[in-house]
């Protein structure tokens, strides 16, 4: 039984670990190569010439105001909205939940393109609408620019931050405010003094996974950040291998190096502060249910300004991606504008064999890969959750590590090894980039499925009578199947519309969806990208539909 | 300082129901004495504790602290809690986990606005009182659950409230803690002179802790009086019962004579302490089990003699807790430890009037 557990720990260590670890270290390998073709042959100037390039202070300097401005933006918005849900009296509360699974459903690059379209300076939706009512000359908004770029990524980042913050401030203790009232202390001072200090490690770690996740973004600098020439680290790297006749992997490897560091790095704060967080968790009280505060004359403007919010998050990129794939040009939504409309963008888009062919692998992908990833990540966290070895925990310290890689600087990893292999340029570089990449999204549900069973479950069911087969088919796999389900679907949607590892792994004939929209809407072929964006969407939904349904029937039965 | 009460009712609304959590009470608080409100879960004593501090707002009446008004719903005054001046030590301690130990107990003064060298002075008194010396630099949240609760104590006191409020403070503590630090308590608020009131639910502590005591029940004040009057000489039968265990026996008046009253019940006729009770009323008999002195041998003859089999005997430790069979009644009685009964073994014992007490049905 042990042994067979040292064996099954160590096997998965191995298979980790390739998966982790060797695209990091084919990264520090190409970084002090010659190029793609002159692999191991030492040298530092890839190095001098990328620290050196006298771009690279402002990509720098750009990279950190829209990270930090980005990551404020949504930590403070979420603690709002998570103020406003757990505390006061503000209707519908349902709304919130709606704020928090959005991800789900929207792709980021589809969410920036739908801004893109919204307030772009030539014939941004909205700017033309402004334009015409008010007689104006210009576009009163540019998306294009670093302001664009903050608020896109700062609304995307918004769930995340949200579903940190948010568990923090319900289980908050509402004696500890009480006792600062009864102490002397006015409303202000105690959220000054006491509230927001005891949250503070749950809004550290929404700041932090913030600047990780925007540091990583793909989408939005290259959707909204490359049209306004506002480079960022992500659409630097992009540059030096994609654009232009003279790619350069080890520039890439030597400025993708930085990166991960500095990802790596605050993904060690961001799991210190969540431990941390953990540790506030003083004596429970089992008493009153928190007093809720009476909005009175705000509650009403609040609850629009929160409607306003979901409806900027949901509603309004849905529309404009719908409106856009249906028009001939873009144009104010009139009577004209609805006479107008066709499935033109539809039927070419489903026409075009490229796109027809993206749309096979992004589902071959998401089916094949997140059924392999999930059977992978089942393995991993029975070890991690149920033998607790040193071993085990090597195995949890790897399988969270790709965790915290940015998607465009593994995928730079992946391409140096990818390269050397006959898997360079297949749908199956593609399998293997993904599975690694997002193992964690697999592993956490299920880890958390094995948490929940604890071993009195099993054993008071074999103290019943039951064997070991029966036990795990009337208890352990009802128990583990919501966790297969939320992992296999959170994967699934994940690589349906995976953008930052595929920018830089796809090649002509693996192309894969999210790539063919950036194709599209590099050409500015707005309404042939939409209609392609709501399939994407479409996919997606179904995808969260389905995993609803399976998940309530488990809880039926 | 004293409490005035009167007329405070609160309600809540779930699924359509309103349910009383308050119901027109009206209390006095007297100054400078340990007051306890008692009473099972959901019988409104935290709420009333919370209306009182202010963390809870009651739907009718008036509340004032001392000379003044912190509540009334007709004259339209609600002082927030934070003006009220009180301390008060939470169920939970509700110590805040970011800040030390002199942190959490010097920010009552510190938000007051006192200097920085008397709120140093002020809070070693007060942490020397509560024989928290040398803990100032700890993370509070380093603490036992007993050192939480003094902290918490300090932090109520530090400020030299008029009152200081007690919710549940010992319900955290595992047994024998709790007992210690009851003790504590105790001593800590008798050389303070100040007026407490103490929210429980363990009948233990409120008798051990309080100068008096108010029942609550369905948010009514059902009893209020010092804890012998409370336990011996209980008017209601709900009282009775909950504040001890009890033998309770369905009786009915029949005469009153040299100061007792007499009563008709399971176990014959028995005199009983004096009650205004009207001759041919129904009453309850209620008998503590600790006052039923059992006696080897059956037959026995005189006033308030009852006679009766042994059914059951439970070894407890300290004594052995008997059933007693007395016709259709079965009583309970604890039975010291070294007398030598079996089951089944014919008893008598001898009723003391002023142990036997009648209350309302």
């Amino acid at each position: 039984m042990n042994g067979a557990r040292t064996r099954l720990t160590w096997s998965l260590i191995l298979i980790v670990g390739a998966l982790t670890v060797f695209p990091v270290l084919m990264l520090v390998l190409g970084s002090f190569s010659e190029g793609l073709t002159a692999f191991g042959h030492f040298t530092v100037s890839k190095y001098a010439e990328a620290y050196t390039d006298p771009n690279f202070f402002e990509v720098i300097a750009n990279t950190l105001i829209f990270v930090l401005s980005a990551s404020l933006l949504s930590t403070v918005l979420a603690l709002f909205l998570a103020y406003l849900n757990t505390r006061t009296d503000i209707p519908f509360k349902g709304m919130f939940r709606i704020i928090s699974i959005v991800p789900m459903m929207i792709p980021h690059l589809l969410f920036a393109v739908s801004w893109a379209l919204l307030l772009n300076p030539s014939n941004g939706l909205l700017n033309l609408a402004l334009k015409q009512t008010f007689g104006l000359d210009q576009a009163p908004f540019n998306i294009y620019s670093l302001g664009g770029m903050i608020l896109v990524e700062g609304l995307l980042e918004l769930p995340i931050a949200y579903l940190i913050i948010a568990p923090a401030m319900a289980s908050f203790d509402v004696a500890l405010e009480e006792s600062s009232r009864v102490c002397g202390a006015g409303t202000w001072r105690t959220l000054v003094r006491v509230t927001l200090p005891v949250l503070r490690p749950a809004i550290l770690a929404a700041f932090t996974l913030g600047v990780v996740r925007s540091m990583a973004s793909f989408a939005v600098p290259s959707m909204i950040g490359m049209p306004g020439r506002v480079q960022v680290l992500a659409t630097h790297l992009y540059e030096m291998i994609a654009t232009g006749f003279a790619t350069d992997y080890g520039k890439a490897a030597a400025v993708g190096m930085s990166v991960l560091v500095a990802s790596v790095t605050l993904i060690v704060v961001y799991r210190a502060l969540t431990a941390e967080s953990e540790k506030f968790v003083t004596v429970s009280s089992r008493g009153f249910r928190p007093s809720v505060i009476e909005l009175g004359r705000a509650r009403l403007p609040l609850f629009g300004l929160v409607g306003l919010l979901s409806c900027g998050l949901v509603v309004l990129p849905v529309a404009v991606l719908l409106y856009t794939s249906f028009v001939p040009y873009s144009m104010v939504p009139s009577a004209r504008a609805f006479s107008l409309m066709s499935l033109r963008h539809w039927t070419a888009v489903l026409e075009d064999p490229i796109s027809l062919l993206a749309l096979k692998n992004s589902l071959f992908l998401a089916v094949v890969g997140a059924t392999l990833g999930v059977i992978l990540s089942i393995f991993v966290a029975y070890v991690i959750v149920k033998v607790k070895s040193r071993a085990a925990g090597l195995l949890e310290s790897l399988s969270y590590l790709s965790f915290s890689f940015p998607g465009i600087v593994i995928g730079v990893g992946f391409m140096w090894f990818f390269v050397q292999t006959p898997l360079y340029a297949t749908i199956w570089a593609l399998l293997l980039g993904y599975i690694a990449t997002y193992l964690p999204y697999g592993i956490r549900p299920m880890s958390s499925a094995f948490v929940q069973i604890h071993s009195h479950l099993e054993e008071s069911s074999l103290v019943c009578g039951a064997g070991p087969l029966l036990t795990m088919r009337r208890i352990i796999v009802p128990l583990l199947m919501p966790g297969i389900v939320s992992g296999w679907i959170l994967m699934a949607s994940m690589f349906v519309r995976e953008l930052t590892l595929s920018i830089v792994l796809s090649r002509p004939g693996t192309e894969v969806l999210a790539v063919q929209i950036l194709r599209f809407s590099e050409d500015g072929l707005w309404g042939k990208l939409s209609a392609l964006g709501m399939v994407m969407i479409l996919i997606s939904t179904v995808l969260v539909i389905l995993a609803t349904v399976v998940g309530n029937r488990f809880k039926a039965a | 300082m004293e409490i005035r009460i009167s007329g405070v009712s609160k309600y809540y609304y779930a699924e359509g129901k309103t349910i009383k959590a308050l119901d027109d009470v009206n209390l006095t608080i007297p100054a400078n004495r340990i007051f306890t409100l008692l009473g099972p879960s959901g019988s409104g004593k935290t709420t009333l504790l919370r209306c009182i501090v202010g963390l809870e707002t009651p739907d009718t009446g008036e509340i004032s602290i001392g000379d003044e008004l912190v509540w009334s719903k007709d004259k339209n005054i609600s002082v927030p809690p934070e003006r009220r001046g009180l301390g008060m030590v939470f169920q939970t301690y509700a110590i805040w986990p970011h800040m030390n130990v002199f942190d959490n107990v010097a920010y009552p003064l510190q938000v007051r606005g006192v200097a920085k060298g008397e709120v140093a002075q002020r809070v070693a008194e007060t942490l020397r009182f509560v024989q928290l010396e040398g803990f100032e630099r700890r993370p509070a949240t380093k603490l036992s659950g007993g050192q939480q609760q003094r902290v918490a104590l300090a932090r109520a006191l530090v400020a030299a409230p008029k009152v200081i409020l007690f919710d549940e403070p010992l319900s955290n503590l595992d047994a024998k803690l709790r007992e210690e630090t009851r003790k504590e308590l105790r001593a800590f608020l008798g050389k303070l002179n100040i007026t407490a009131v103490y929210v429980t639910h363990d009948r233990v502590e409120a008798l051990a802790l309080s100068d008096s005591i108010a029942v609550m029940r369905s948010g009514r004040i059902v009893e209020t009086g010092t804890p012998q009057k409370i336990y011996f000489d209980a008017d209601h039968r709900f009282v009775a019962d909950f504040i001890g265990r009890a033998n309770l026996i369905k009786a009915t008046v029949c005469a009153e004579s040299g100061g007792h009253s007499i009563v008709d019940c399971g176990l014959g006729r028995i005199a009983c302490q004096q009650r205004a009770i009207a001759v041919g009323a129904e009453a309850t008999l209620c008998i503590r089990p600790e006052f039923i002195r059992i006696v080897k041998g059956g037959a026995a003859t005189g006033d308030n003699v009852v006679n009766g089999t042994i059914e059951s005997l439970v070894f407890v430790g300290d004594a052995y807790e008997a059933e007693i069979r007395v016709g259709a009644e079965l009583l309970l009685a604890r039975i010291d430890a070294e007398a030598h009964l079996d089951e089944g073994d014919a008893v008598h014992f001898t009723l003391d009037p002023a142990h036997c007490l009648l209350v309302d049905i």
